[in-house]
Parts: structure tokens; sequence; C-alpha cells
């Protein structure tokens, strides 16, 4: 073995990697608004979470058509690149990077909380705004300064649909509890629905955990139907919690399913079919609530819609799902925020660094009419909403598509 | 290109090492993954429950990183060892399937304990460093330290051995080398080189939970060394190097991205039967690259 | 027998018969090629997706196929079956671009791993840019006018995992009668001892080995359309979380033996049902830790030959 050509090789990928490691000098220039106004979002487009992630671009694209069609930011408009985060922490980490070194002014996302918990230090060290259309764990907005999310996290929603669930039958007597135990999602939102539940004196009577990748539940379904329960409460995600109803149901249960967030999704409907029917799910979001920004959003969202349907022979869908509409409020903030920034100072006289943590002080004082109904936020970046809703999936006769019907 | 990327590209490289360590003997084991998981939950349970090693500035001291990659090191060699004398006896694709239950099994456990934070695992872990910049060089310098330690490796005895027995075991166990203690030897490096990239990684990817270092990232790191080439330690470097930045390198094509990487999987070994890499190639390569010393020298 | 065991080893065949069912192709490529086809799972996505769009699925709102349709709609069983023979072509297809030329050089059979690995990638990424990544459901009324669940003294199992179970132990019966029964399937042994010494014997290697990837392929695609009737497809993904799952069946019934595949199917299910609700968590573990133990005291499995040095 000729040692020299191997210390010249390794010398040559040695200082290639010294060439590669230049520092960012993208900060403190002024923004690059040749494009129009940049703006990141990062979204789970491949892997197994590609199903929320797919929602989501569609309400960023609704979100993006608005803002442009209204006169965009001072004239110029609003240009948003997107980018695939994967299902994975490193993914969502080099997405981050990536955007922030092409010199975006804020970022949406990332789809999941597990990828927030990796993704968000990096935003929040280098003065990024971030809003995040989707993480409900406790403990994001938590994570710094820039922070900040429109998806409500789950201690507020989940007992909503408890509530409601007694409300309707209050002969309930035993509570079983489901939960995927490797997945950040599931672990956290279980914990509060089982204090909702003990607090309305329904401990739990039995509590089964799956796996995310889990497609059979026979062993867990049996186990706690031999407890006899009247309600069971799922914090699963969208494949596994669509399996689990259809199962639950085939297997003789008869009593009430309340599902959580990660099942409010009309990507569930393929997968449990007819036995989706009667599901309830808490919502942050409402198709039926009557203010102009839902209108105009409900408005554009069944144009494009429409359009598909027509292009591409499809039953258009009636009702847009909350991840979608909250990705759309995400983006509607964010370009709700930069308008008044340019008017207060305009954005080509300030580099990026000033724009970036001008617009975070301006997103955390602003309150926003939103397809979510009135938000704001607080000092942390914690969302404040009003309206919260408990809806109920029907499904159509034959069992391919359904709805999430509001309960009064 | 970015610094950030830059520092998974020195990971994925380190890893690809830990997967050529056993290959070069032979061994096809699949534990580097679980071997990274326990550096890195290490360095994340230290760092965030002992305030002793956060110091008193604002950034995390270096030294304490350092600390964290000597336990590391020590646990991950020491539970090679125990296992490796176990496993090894296994070969070819039934070492490979033994050590992959291993590292599932590793998952389940730490999904499981309360105190790895179970599917939310450890987050708000602090950072040595004020940006990628800082891993970045700090890796580097690693991936040094341990290219120069293997290449001194593959020198020495126990390394021609371990060439020996990957060419004939039998035969290298007839020329008096203790084969089971080489092995062990190789099973051992590489635990310890995982071992230290997961504290590494723990620190900058600011969290840590029980996915990381999974069956998916065994296949991967193994496509590393396949590609790059297992019979010297520039290939698995040059792997890990090339193949973490592709999926990164590939994002203007698109939707097409996933697609053409899975292209270069495939067509890698197909083309480069021998990985990028191999010593031949070098001894070419070196013909081309006429060091001041190397005129009268004629390569062995 | 008291319910609660009729219940636990219901429970067992259920979740285990999927787990044969996708194990059975698997175990035949190793059988002959001593290698792990990574490809297998996407194959088996494959499957799905056929058996779906054959039936008169629409594909829906994502992808480059997006409200695609067939004009015709197939029923359920002609779907499956064409969807396993659609399967067998992008086998076939896999093993001359994957597998042949590494062969023919005779190549260090690590490298088909990953090129397997590779064709993997490419078929599942290649799916969700056609097809998006939404979910699909084979129609539970596919089978007719069948109960959703069956009382076996007094324990409850769904009627699709009680077809699973029948399908794979007919498939088994099937392949047995096939392998050890006619002149191929002594050929295809043959080749799988040792496929150097066939050739010399007049068979042709290289054909039985495209013959084990075809119905490698179709086992693969028709297995993906009835796990998709049991729990629909969950995107281009659907198949990939079998294949650590089928690893473990594969080794633990014997790598290479088809009953071994179903046996080792059943047992893992089996071993995953008995662990109880509370350390429920712990479930996948015991079912690794179970092949673990397997792999130090009888490495060739339970039905098994002894196969050293395969990759």
């Amino acid at each position: 073995m000729n040692r020299r050509s191997r210390q010249a090789l390794a010398a040559l990928v040695a200082s290639g990697i010294g060439l590669a490691a230049c520092s960012d000098q993208v900060a403190s220039g002024p923004i690059n608004l040749s494009k129009g106004v940049p703006v990141g979002a990062v979204l789970a487009l491949s892997g197994n979470a590609n199903l929320y992630g797919q929602d989501q671009k569609t309400g960023l694209e609704l979100a993006l058509a608005s803002i442009n069609g209204t006169g965009g930011i001072g004239g110029r408009p609003l240009a948003l690149s997107i980018e695939d985060s994967g299902s994975d922490e490193p993914s969502a980490n080099a997405a981050f990077t990536l955007l922030i070194n092409r010199g975006v002014l804020a970022l949406i996302g990332p789809t999941l909380s597990q990828q927030a918990f990796s993704a968000d230090p990096i935003a929040q060290r280098r003065g990024v705004p971030v809003v995040a259309p989707s993480n409900t764990a406790t403990g994001i907005p938590e994570i710094g300064s820039f922070i900040s999310r429109v998806s409500a996290q789950s201690s507020v929603i989940a007992p909503l649909s408890i509530d409601k669930a007694l409300k309707r039958n209050p002969a309930i007597k035993r509570a079983a509890v489901f939960y995927a135990q490797d997945d950040a999602y599931s672990t956290a939102e279980t914990v509060i629905f089982q204090q909702a539940l003990t607090t309305k004196g329904l401990k739990p009577v039995t509590v089964q955990r799956t796996q995310l990748n889990d497609q059979d539940f026979q062993t867990q379904i049996s186990a706690a139907l031999q407890q006899k329960p009247d309600l069971i409460v799922l914090s699963l995600q969208g494949v596994d919690g669509g399996n689990m109803v259809r199962q639950l149901r085939e297997l003789g249960y008869r009593g009430t399913i309340v599902a959580g967030n990660g099942m409010n999704t009309p990507n569930i409907y393929p997968i449990c079919q007819q036995y989706c029917d009667g599901l309830l799910i808490a919502q942050a979001y409402s198709p039926e609530l009557q203010t102009p920004a839902n209108q105009t959003f409900l408005a554009a969202f069944k144009v494009a819609q429409a359009r598909n349907a027509n292009a591409r022979n499809l039953p258009a869908r009636a009702i847009p799902p909350q991840l979608l509409a909250q990705a759309y409020t995400a983006l509607q903030v964010i370009g709700d925020v930069l308008r008044r920034l340019d008017q207060k100072q305009p954005l080509k006289t300030l580099s990026v660094a000033q724009a970036r943590t001008a617009l975070m002080a301006e997103i955390l004082s602003g309150t926003y009419q939103t397809p979510l109904g009135e938000i704001r936020f607080s000092k942390g970046g914690e969302v404040i909403q009003k309206n919260f809703f408990v809806a109920q999936v029907r499904m159509d006769p034959g069992g391919k598509t359904g709805r999430f019907a509001l309960l009064p | 290109m970015d610094a950030g990327l830059l520092q998974q590209m020195l990971l994925g490289a380190l890893l690809g090492l830990s997967v050529y360590l056993p290959l070069r003997c032979g061994q096809l084991s699949l534990a580097s993954p679980g071997f990274y998981a326990i550096g890195g939950t290490i360095a994340a349970l230290l760092s965030t429950r002992l305030p002793a090693l956060g110091g008193a500035s604002a950034t995390y001291p270096i030294s304490s990183v350092l600390l964290e990659m000597g336990l590391a090191a020590a646990l991950t060699g020491a539970i090679a060892a125990a296992i490796g004398s176990v496993v090894l006896r296994l070969r070819g694709i039934y070492l490979a399937i033994a050590t992959i239950a291993l590292v599932e099994i590793l998952r389940v456990i730490t999904l499981n304990l309360a105190i790895t934070g179970g599917a939310l695992g450890i987050f708000g872990i602090p950072q040595p460093f004020n940006g990628p910049e800082g891993y970045a060089f700090f890796t580097a310098a690693l991936l040094a330290l341990v290219c120069w330690l293997c290449d001194r490796l593959e020198r020495t005895r126990p390394g021609l051995a371990m060439a020996a027995i990957r060419d004939d075991e039998l035969a290298a166990a007839s020329q008096g080398i203790d084969t089971a203690q080489i092995k062990l030897l190789a099973f051992v490096l590489s635990a310890v080189v995982a071992g230290i990239t997961g504290v590494v990684a723990a620190h900058f990817l600011n969290s840590w939970n029980a996915k990381l270092g999974n069956f998916d990232a065994s296949i991967t790191t193994l496509a590393f060394v396949v590609l790059g080439g297992s019979r010297t330690w520039l290939g698995p470097v040059l792997g890990g190097l090339l193949l973490t930045a592709l999926p990164e390198v590939l994002r203007p094509v698109g939707d097409l991205r996933l697609i053409v990487f899975g292209l270069v999987i495939l067509l890698g070994p197909l083309l480069f039967p021998q990985g990028l890499i191999s010593p031949e190639r070098l001894q070419s390569l070196g013909r081309l690259w006429p060091g001041p010393k190397r005129l009268g020298r004629q390569a062995p | 027998m008291p319910t609660e065991l009729i219940q636990l080893l219901l429970n067992g065949l259920s979740v285990g018969s999927m787990y044969a069912l996708f194990a059975l192709g698997y175990t035949l490529v190793f059988s002959v090629l001593g290698v792990i086809n990574f490809s297998h799972g996407a194959v088996f996505t494959l499957g799905a997706y056929f058996t779906f769009l054959l039936i008169g699925g629409n594909v829906g709102s994502n992808g480059l196929l997006a409200g695609f349709q067939l004009p015709f709609a197939l029923p359920f069983w002609l779907a499956l079956v064409l969807a396993g023979l659609g399967s067998a072509l992008v086998a076939l297809v896999i093993e001359r671009v994957a597998f042949q030329p590494l062969r023919q050089r005779g190549a260090d059979p690590l490298l088909a791993l990953i090129t397997s690995l590779g064709a993997g990638v490419i078929l599942v990424n290649l799916i969700q840019l056609l097809m998006g990544a939404e979910s699909h459901a084979i129609p539970t009324s596919s089978l007719g006018n069948l109960p959703a669940a069956l009382n076996i003294g007094g324990a409850m199992v769904r009627t699709v995992q009680v077809l699973l179970l029948a399908i794979a132990a007919a498939l088994v019966v099937a392949l047995t009668a096939w392998i050890e029964g006619s002149r191929s399937g002594k050929a295809l042994q043959a080749v799988s001892e040792d496929p150097i010494t066939a050739q010399l014997l007049g068979i042709n290697s290289s054909r039985m080995i495209q013959v084990a990837f075809g119905l490698g392929g179709f086992l693969a695609g028709i297995a993906g359309g009835l796990v998709g009737l049991s729990v629909s497809i969950a995107g281009p993904y659907f198949g990939i979380g079998y294949g650590l799952k089928g690893l473990g069946v594969l080794v633990l019934g014997g790598l290479g033996s088809v009953p071994g595949a179903v046996l080792g199917g059943l047992i893992i299910g089996l071993a995953e049902a008995c662990v109880p609700a509370d350390f429920s968590g712990y479930k996948d573990a015991v079912s690794y830790g179970f092949l673990f133990l397997m792999l130090l005291i009888r490495p060739q499995g339970l039905l098994g030959r002894a196969l050293p040095n395969k990759v």
C-alpha cells in the first residue's frame, strides 16, 4: 500500500472540508427582495408523517395566493420556499438551516413536535421567528423567544371532547385509553386525556399501549374489551388510529370513541371507512365559523378544490381539515405582520437580522382575524385562541368519504 | 456549503468508520447505531441532569463534552466487550440480524424508561458551540484523529490480522492469529467510535430520543461503507460524507430527490463493486500525484 | 379450552398471519440466492396499490396520477391475482437490474443488500411521486357479505384475519408441494444448495433464480393486497414497516425455509400476544429477545438448514 498516496488523498479531503466550512454572512446583509419577501416553510412531505405535510402544503399555497392576490407586502410578492423535512429530526434540522442560510425572514414548521424539539433551537440561536402550524406537545414555545405556534396545545383542546362525550351520554362509567407509546404527540396527549377523565371521576379501567407502526390491534382490543368499557379514548396518529377504530368496531365495540388531534385529518376515512362514523374529535378549527376571515378562506378552498376536481375528475372535498386551516393561519399571521412591519420600517432599509427581530416582536404584539377565529399570542409565543369545537365524523353511505360535523 | 450540513456529513463519516471496523475482518455487525444511541443518551442525560458539568459560562464547556465522550467510550466499549464475546460466534447474516435484534431491544428499553424521557426523549441539550461551524471544526478534528488511528491500525499487526481473517478465517487461525481476540477488538473499537459520535450528535441535534439510531440507520450506514469501499478507512469516510450530503444536495431536484438518491445507492455498487476507494485505485491515484519523497520508491 | 386461552391464541394468529404472509416471498428469494432482498417491502406495497387500482380505486388528489382511475373495476380476487403478476414482473426487473449484474461478476453478496435497498427506495418514492402520500382503502365489502368478526368459543377474531391465516397456510402447502414434488421445484432446491453444481447437472441456474424472484414477487404482491384488505394501505411506506419484523420472522423460522417463514410468523405473533398488557411497551423487545436467543442456540432457525457464510 502506498503511504504517500493515502496521505495526499487525506489532505485533499481535509482541505475540501476546510474550504467548505465558511461562516454565515447572510444575517448582517440586506434582505434579498429580488424575488419577493423571503419566508420559508418546512413540512413533512416524505416519510411516515407525509399525509400531514400534504394538507399543510395546500393550506400554505392558499394563504400565499390570498396574500399575493391582495397586494403582497407593500407591493412586493411574498416568496414562500417550502422544503421537505422528511419525518425525522436530522432532515428537519437540515431544512431549517438551509432556509435560514437563504435569508428567510420567518419559518413555518416543522410538522412534528419531535422535529420541533430538535430544529427550533437552531432558529432560536440564529434569531429567526418560527410559527409552528401543527406542534401540539407541551413545551414548544418554551424552546425560546423566537418560537411561537398557532396550534393550540393538547391540554387546551383534548378535554373538550371528553366533556362532550359525557354530555351526550351521562351514563358513561368505564373509560379505556389507548396511545402509541413510541410517539411524542401520543404520549403527551394521553396524559392530558387521562387527567381529564380522572377529574370527571372516570379513572381509566385500562390503559393500552401500542406502537406507531402497529397495524393489528387484536391483542390490545380484546384485553380492553374484557373490561367492558363504554368510552374509548385514543391518542394515536392517523394511520394507526384509523386501523384501531376499524378493528374496535369490527370486534364488536359499540360505545363512544373519542380521538385526539392526530386523527384530525380526512386521511383517516379510507382507513376506518364506514367505521369512522360517530368518532368525536375536538377541533381548533370550525368551517362553520361566520367570520369574514373564515369565509374568505373557505371560498378560496372551494375554488381550489373545484379546480382540482374539474381538472382531475375527483369529488371535491367540501370542508378543509384543521391542519390545513392552521397552516393557512400560520402564513396569514406572517403576511399580516410583514405588512405592518413594512409600513413602520420599510423592509429594504433593514438587515436580515434586524427584520427577523422586529418581525418576532410584531408577531407577539398583534391580534389576528384568521380562519381559526380571533387569535393572539402570549408573551412566550403560545397561541391564545377563543373558539374550540367538538366535531363528530359522519361518513357518507358506502363509507368512502365523510366530513367532520360540528356538534352544538 | 453550509457548516450544519458539513457537520452531518462528518458524523456520517464517523458512523461509516464504525461499521467499517468489524467489516474489515469480515464481520457484518449492524450494532453501530445502537452504540451511537447509547453515546447520545449518555450525553443527553449528563448534560441536562448534572448542573456541575455546565460550568459558569453561557456555552457548555468543551471539557464536559470530552468527559461525556470518555464515559461513552468506556461504557460502549465495556458493553461491546461483554456482548461481543457472545455474538461474534455468529457469522455473516446471522451476526447482522443478531446485532439488529440487540439494537431494537435497546430502543424499546430506552423508550420505556422514565429517565430517558420516553417517546418525547430528552430535549434542551446545552450547546458547547455557538453555531454549526464550531461543531464542524470539533468533529473534523475528531474524524481526523479516528482516521489517523485507523491508518495506524491498518499497518500494525492487529490490522493486518483483521485483513487476514476477512480473506480466510481458517487460514488466519492456522497462522497463529487469535481470531476471536482480533474480531472482539474490532467490535469494541467500532462501538467506541459510534459511542463518541453519539455524544457529539446529541449536542448538535439539541434533542435525543429512542428513534435515533434505528434499523433504517443501520442499513444506511452500511451503504456508506459499501459505496465508499470496505478495504481501507478512506472508503467509509468518503462514503459517509457523500451519502449524507446527497439528499441535501439534491433538494433542487424537488420531488425526484429521493428517487435519485435510490438510484445512486442502486448504481454505486454496480459501477464500483469494490467501492469508490479501493487500495488499487488509491495506488493508481498515487502515481498521478508524485510526492517529493516518492521518487525511487515503489509501491509494495 | 378456556376462553382466555383461545383469545390469546387468536390474538397471536391474527398478527402472526400478517407476518407470515409478508415473510413467504422474502424467504423464497433467500433460499435460492442466500441474499436478503431489501426491496421486498416495496414490492409488497406495490402489490397493495395494484390491487387497489384494479378494483377500481381512485388515486385521489395528490401525485402525478391524481384523479386517475381505471375504466373498469375487477372483483377483488381477480384483482389480487393480477396484482401478484404485476408485482412479479417488477420483481423480475429488480432481479435483472440489482442482482444479476452482481452475480455475473461474482461480487460480494453484501453488495446485493445495498442494491436491493436502492431499488426499494426508488420504488417507494416512485409510488409517492405518482400516487401521493394518501392512504387508500380496499373496501371491506370486497369479500362479499361476511360478518366482520367471528366468535370462536367466546373469543373474537376478525374474519379477514382468519382468511389471511388460511391463505398463508394454503400457500405453504402449495409451495412445499411444488418444491418437493415437481422437477422445477427440485431444480430450485439444487440451485439453492450449490448453483455451480446445479449448472453442471444441466440446470439453468440463472433461469431458476428468475423463477424464484418472480414467484417471490408474486407472493409479495398478493400479501400486500391481502394485508391491505385487512388494515388499508397506509401510503407508500406501507410495507417498509414490516421489513424488520419480517427479517426476524425469517431467521426464527429458518432462513430460506418456506414452512419456517409461516411458523416463525405465528410464533412471533403468539409471543407478542402473550406479553401482559401492563408490559405491552416491551412487546417488541420480547420478540427480538426471542430472536436473539434463537440465534445463539440454533442459528439456522427452527426449520432451516445450516447456511454458513451467506449474507
